[in-house]
């Protein structure tokens, strides 16, 4: 049977640059030979469930291991080892949990957590004093909206934001804490009253001092996944069209990997050939970036149970 | 290892800084630097040398960040000097995919294949640093091991006006080597902290041993990102930070004295004041510019 490109690429190099990167701990780093870190952690993970589960089965439960004993007392994880206080990166290892049947309960504390983590540029207070500031007219947006930032007690972001959406959306019922709805309808309120002018996402800024601000492959592509079950709200489709069209100049093997996988979500075709990801590969190597090949590996999966929730809707 | 001595004494010595026309990007910019180079008789012989341009986001036009050519044009004099290596690193704010802003502006082509060239501080290795001084309420940051561990460290910002902080220069580029991987894209948590206090911190605890601007082509009115392009013509480079910086803003038309986090770094950690800053080189007033702020930073125009 012959081999695809692709597929010939991942197998011969996205896979195992991602098995031999492993560190003793269990924990992969952004880069072979860096310290073991939640957030690659998580999308070698991902990778490896995703495109070998049974190979790779071994490195898979010490990196599960890893993440267990990363866990912080409140629920949530640090960014790097050492941190004793928690952030967004709670969102990807709950999610990535969740595929690991010893771990609902530290996927529940991880849950809570986050419910728990309100922002607080949006608080009653912040709110109130935003009255009497002229930062309404240089940041025109709803503040009565609420998501999550990247790290505890500041802003909301569209990324962390996004990536909390998709860790509660995959998460079971019986997992979810009770503020979970409301967050999850806030978030996306969040995400909505953020895109930028004509659709698409950067990191929250839509306008500045009357400008829009330019959009992001990145951010528009995780704001996407995490509002796919509204494919066919307006927003949604100009944001679409956005990312079909921007893929062609894109230019990092990381925008690339995330555009594919949302743009096949979303069931729209993709525009480039086979050899893509590849030529990218041959210019910087991805700048040995574990997370990159990681997000390959799941752009060329010819399946994705990582996103196995299609269509949980927000009542 | 680096100098690690916080603060210079109140009797510090002058500052030494020059100024250098360029009136584009083709020209020798190599030889421009390693000639001004020269000049400072640094002491980097077998060492090694991180230079941390200010990369902000995808620019085609090549408008916001420092241009590759001064970039590649400094690894190659700082090579010639004798450094042992020269790496390129950076921690973009905004965007997460740091490839495709290295080569939205072309570094590869200029700097050769970035594979083991370029540190993406973003992700680097951290490591746990007690902030030396405490004008923010940050006691702590986690700052990536690259920038902590190298001999010497080089800030190289592009001229550009800031519609937060009045000016980004070098002080300000120091934002950059803050890991996204633990404070997001954008560094949030700065911001919360108070963004002119934010810059001494970082800047008394991961101190850049000398400053290179890329005043070639600036950004004036509403930068760092969506400002206007402003010819200048000019690389502006020295041994104080600060003293590069004053001296930037009064090559754009502005005073240092009234941007407050330069304000506040000229009473640490260099010098602010003209009498303490040998100016070789082109004067200031040969190559004054004057840069559009926006309307609250009017104050800063001299």
């Amino acid at each position: 049977m012959q081999v695809s490109p692709e597929a010939s690429f991942v197998a011969t190099t996205c896979l195992p640059l991602l098995l031999h990167s492993q560190n003793t701990d269990g924990g992969w780093g952004f880069r072979s030979g860096s310290a073991s870190r939640v957030e690659a952690t998580c999308w070698a993970l991902h990778a490896l469930l995703n495109a070998a589960p049974l190979e790779a089965a071994e490195s898979i439960g010490s990196g599960f291991q890893f993440l267990r004993a990363a866990q912080l007392p409140d629920g949530s994880w640090p960014a790097s080892q050492g941190e004793n206080a928690g952030c967004w990166v709670t969102s990807l290892a709950c999610w990535v949990l969740l595929s690991e049947e010893n771990s609902a309960k530290a996927v529940a504390s991880g849950l809570r957590w986050l419910c728990d983590d309100w922002p607080r540029d949006s608080s009653p207070w912040r709110r109130f004093l935003g009255r009497f500031s002229s930062q309404h007219k240089i940041f025109p947006i709803n503040t009565s909206y609420r998501g999550w930032g990247w790290t505890p007690r500041t802003s909301s972001w569209v990324e962390p934001t996004s990536f909390a959406l998709l860790a509660l959306a995959e998460s079971p019922e019986e997992l979810l804490p009770t503020a979970a709805k409301r967050r999850r309808k806030l978030a996306e309120a969040l995400l909505y009253d953020r895109m930028c002018p004509g659709g698409a996402w950067n990191c929250g800024n839509p306008m500045v001092y009357g400008v829009a601000g330019d959009r992001l492959v990145l951010a528009t592509a995780w704001a996407l996944l995490a509002l796919r079950h509204h494919p066919e709200r307006p927003e949604n489709v100009m944001s679409l069209n956005w990312l079909e069209q921007s893929v062609p100049n894109i230019q990092g093997p990381g925008s690339l990997a995330l555009a594919r996988i949302c743009l096949d979500t979303y069931g729209r075709k993709w525009p480039l050939d086979e050899s893509a990801f590849h030529d990218f590969y041959q210019k910087n190597e991805f700048l040995n970036s574990i997370q990159v090949a990681a997000w390959t590996c799941l752009a060329l999966a010819p399946r994705r149970p990582w996103l196995a929730t299609s269509s949980r809707e927000v009542s | 290892m680096r100098n690690d001595s916080l603060i210079p004494s109140f009797r510090r010595p002058a500052s030494s800084v020059v100024i250098r026309r360029a009136a584009n990007y083709e020209q020798d910019l190599a030889g421009l630097l390693y000639e001004s180079l020269l000049q400072f008789k640094l002491p980097i012989k077998d060492k090694t040398v991180l230079l941390k341009p200010n990369l902000v986001g995808l620019d085609p036009l090549g408008v916001m960040n420092t241009h590759p050519s001064v970039v590649a044009a400094a690894r190659e004099s700082f090579l010639r000097l004798g450094a042992a290596q020269v790496f390129i690193g950076d921690a973009p704010a905004m965007d997460r995919d740091t490839e495709a802003i290295l080569e939205s502006v072309r570094l590869r082509e200029y700097a050769g294949p970035l594979a083991r060239t370029f540190v993406d501080l973003n992700v680097d290795d951290v490591e746990r640093v007690p902030l030396k001084t405490r004008a923010s309420r940050l006691k702590e940051l986690y700052l990536p091991k690259t920038v902590m561990g190298v001999d010497f460290l080089v800030s190289m910002p592009k001229l550009k006006t800031h519609h937060w902080a009045g000016v980004t220069l070098s002080l300000k580029n120091m934002f950059g080597i803050v890991p996204g991987s633990c404070y997001g894209w954008p560094k949030n948590v700065l911001h919360w902290a108070g963004i002119d206090r934010s810059i001494l911190d970082i800047n008394a605890s991961a101190r850049p041993d000398f400053a290179i601007v890329d005043g070639i082509v600036g950004m004036e009115g509403n930068g760092p990102l969506q400002g206007t392009p402003k010819a200048c013509g000019v690389l502006v480079l020295g041994n104080d930070p600060v003293a590069v910086d004053a001296t930037c803003c009064r090559v754009m038309g502005l005073l240092p004295e009234k941007v407050k986090y330069l304000s506040l770094a000229g009473t640490l950690l260099g010098n602010l004041k003209l009498e303490k800053i040998q100016q070789l080189g082109e004067t200031i007033e040969s190559v004054r510019t004057p840069f559009a702020v926006l309307d609250e930073f009017r104050p800063l125009v001299g």
